[in-house]
């Protein structure tokens, strides 16, 4: 699997979207991405990534796009 | 993250968690070591408020309340550490809860707690409870602490 598959399913295991709904997804937009659930993706993408995101980016992690760009930070290029 | 294995008395749970009659269930914590594991017992009596209406002519534990005393006894793993005392906790996810044997009055269930991960503010984990040596009641829980969630709290996009 792709890291921007693997990065996908995070999304859809987290929230039970389908995968076609994933890029358009921001944070609010559907009622399982609350804060709640924002923590849960976090920590699924930890798991995937191997890496620890810093307080500063949890906060900024605000949609499925910016998601990718924070990621880049730690070192993990999304490419299908 | 470990400390010392502590006992709590009912006393000490209730300095511990916010849990109060008539929904604290677990009675003490035989054994805990703060931030890893605790064992707990529950003590079921015929003087229980559940008994009587559940049922009137079969007296026995309500599911919600085993797995209820499941998770307090897996929220003093973390909530024995003394940055944690007296936090409140909700829910975020039971998984792969299992009934094995009938509680009724007189029964004793021996609890055991272990966590797993704990991590801004979501602890995850299992417990175990056992009458008499035999299995019981299990579940796995991930419960968060609103307080620390909430610092966490994103932007909006």
């Amino acid at each position: 699997m792709s890291t921007v598959d693997q990065y996908k399913a995070a999304f859809i295991n987290t929230f039970r979207v389908p995968s076609e709904e994933v890029e358009a997804l921001a944070y609010q937009s559907i009622e399982q991405w609350d804060s709640l659930g924002h923590m849960q993706l976090m920590s699924e993408l930890e798991d995937i990534f191997k890496v620890e995101l810093d307080i500063d980016d949890i906060i900024d992690f605000s949609s499925f796009a910016k998601g990718q760009e924070i990621l880049g930070k730690y070192g993990v290029a999304l490419n299908g | 993250m470990a400390d010392t294995p502590q006992a709590f008395d009912t006393a000490a749970i209730l300095k511990a968690q916010c849990n109060r009659y008539p929904m604290l269930f677990i009675d003490k914590v035989l054994d805990c070591t703060p931030g890893e594991r605790a064992t707990a017992q529950k003590n079921f009596t015929y003087n229980e408020w559940f008994f009587p209406p559940h049922y009137e002519d079969d007296p026995n534990v309500p599911g919600f309340v085993l797995v209820e005393s499941l998770v307090q006894a897996f929220l003093m793993t973390f909530l024995s550490l003394p940055e944690h005392h007296g936090s409140k906790t909700n829910f975020l996810e039971i998984k792969d809860t299992s009934f094995r044997r009938r509680v009724v009055p007189g029964d004793t269930m021996i609890i055991e707690a272990e966590l797993t991960s704990f991590k801004r503010g979501i602890a995850r984990g299992q417990a175990v409870g056992r009458v008499d040596g035999e299995l019981t009641v299990s579940g796995a829980f991930t419960v968060g602490l609103p307080h620390i969630l909430s610092k966490f709290k994103p932007l909006a996009a």
